[in-house]
């Protein structure tokens, strides 16, 4: 590489370090305990436990959890009921109407039913009312800061010039390493130089890891577009032949749990997760949209859509789902690490530590190049011929 | 530490523990469950080991 070639990628590597890094610890703090959502979810779940009951006991009627829904709050809309396949849960979402959630998606609450027992086990406020949980806390500054979408892009955008500095580290690494070998720490050597050496270490010892992690994480800041995107071309033409028609009312509605039974039928190498209910944003105002995903560990991270027409209970379609949604979905796993069981957290949450301290190295690395103007100096010594040498102290 | 190395020396290491990192990456995800977790803890692992390898056993925080 020539001196000027290298000159150009330290550059890169510096600024779009230092633009990022900040946010980049924030996500990478916040993202330490989300990797253990479900652990610690659990133990902070304060709902009624299941009831016991004898195994083989059948689950209760979605219609039953819905009617009970809707007899504890008249006059409000179900959004979707979500059916767990590992827990016996039925957790049923609502809000004032679908306008009210599309302008304010605080404005629905939920309440979970003993699937078995068909009795309520907990019931959510809306607009936060609880107050705000530890993990939700973490996650709202782990993908938005609170700022919603533009909150999603930005990170989304910090986390791509998180990619380019690994890019870019991993260009000028081989030409720091040429008198190294590898995994040297020179600790005779002065702080600085130490640092270095670490910095360098660390980095490419994950790099393959944070560039996964950093890829998906900017693929996962894209999920209200993409599925923007999705409603806007395939699901609005395959809606168009139904446009003008009159949409259900509430009580026109069929059987939710036949819609989901007939969706199951139609798909039956497949579990149904979730039923969303006329009217989404993401759906349909004609049918119920019951989501549909595999067994294994992919494939049950890509999901399905089977359309209902909710008012006859008459099955639509099987939807086909595009490329960018499946390439969303598989971002997903390789971004929160929850695959492979609590020995690959227990490694994501390592990695994501060393993680920080190449982070924090990195941003020493500059402050301290910049705290003397006699290292400002010696600057120039960094990359001559391609060689680098730390400056000496 | 005289002398200035090929880029295949520099590399070679760094590119053996990508290419565990992305088979355990892989392993756990498309592999069945049983014994593709166990490879995938061992390969995502070694990085890991590597690291504290390079903490520990060679003294960075002596003076």
């Amino acid at each position: 590489m020539t001196r000027s070639g290298f000159q150009k990628w330290i550059w890169l590597h510096k600024w779009s370090s230092l633009i990022c890094t900040a946010f980049l610890l924030v996500i990478c703090l916040t993202g330490l305990p989300l990797i253990f959502q479900d652990e610690l979810g659990d133990f902070f779940d304060d709902a009624l436990p299941y009831a016991a009951v004898p195994a083989g006991t059948p689950a209760v009627s979605i219609d039953t959890a819905v009617d009970a829904s809707r007899a504890r709050f008249p006059g409000e809309a179900v959004l979707f009921v979500f059916v767990d396949d590992d827990e016996p849960k039925i957790v049923v979402t609502m809000a004032p109407s679908w306008q009210a959630w599309a302008a304010n998606k605080k404005s629905s609450h939920w309440i979970r039913f003993d699937a078995h027992t068909g009795q309520v086990l907990k019931a959510s406020k809306p607009f936060n009312r609880d107050g705000i949980g530890f993990l939700e806390f973490m996650l709202r500054l782990h993908r938005d800061l609170f700022a919603d979408l533009p909150g999603e892009l930005f990170l989304g955008a910090m986390g791509l010039l998180f990619v380019i500095a690994i890019v870019s580290g991993a260009v000028v690494y081989g030409p720091f390493m040429r008198r190294l070998d590898f995994a040297t720490v020179r600790s005779d050597r002065a702080r600085r130089t130490r640092w270095l050496d670490l910095h360098n270490l660390l980095g490419v010892v994950i790099l393959a890891w944070m560039l996964v992690v950093g890829l998906t994480g900017v693929i996962n800041e894209l999920s209200t577009p993409l599925f923007g995107l999705w409603q806007r071309t395939d699901v609005k033409a395959m809606l168009a032949p139904l446009q003008g028609a009159p949409v259900p009312s509430i009580a026109e509605l069929s059987s939710p749990q036949a819609a989901f039974d007939t969706a199951k039928a139609a798909a039956p190498e497949m579990v149904a997760t979730s039923i969303i209910f006329p009217g989404s944003p993401f759906g349909s105002p004609y049918h119920y949209l019951i989501w549909t995903k595999g067994h294994d560990t992919l494939t049950s991270r890509l999901f399905s859509p089977v359309l209902v027409n909710a008012r006859d209970g008459t099955l639509s379609a099987r939807v086909t789902v595009p490329w960018y949604l499946r390439a969303l979905e598989v971002s997903r796993p390789l971004h929160f690490g929850d695959y492979g069981g609590l020995p690959l957290k227990i490694i994501w949450a390592l990695l994501d530590l060393v993680t920080i301290v190449v982070l924090g190295s990195g941003l020493y690395l500059w402050l301290s190049r910049r705290a003397s103007p006699f290292r400002r100096r010696q600057e120039p010594t960094v990359g001559r011929g391609g060689i680098v040498t730390a400056p000496a102290e | 530490m005289s002398g200035s190395r090929p880029m295949v020396q520099i590399w070679r290491w760094p590119l053996l523990l990508a290419a565990l990192i992305c088979f355990g990456l892989l392993a756990a995800l498309l592999g069945g469950g049983g014994l593709w977790w166990w490879l995938s803890w061992l390969a995502l692992g070694i990085p890991v080991a590597t690291i504290a390898a390079g903490l520990w056993g060679r003294g960075t925080t002596k003076a």
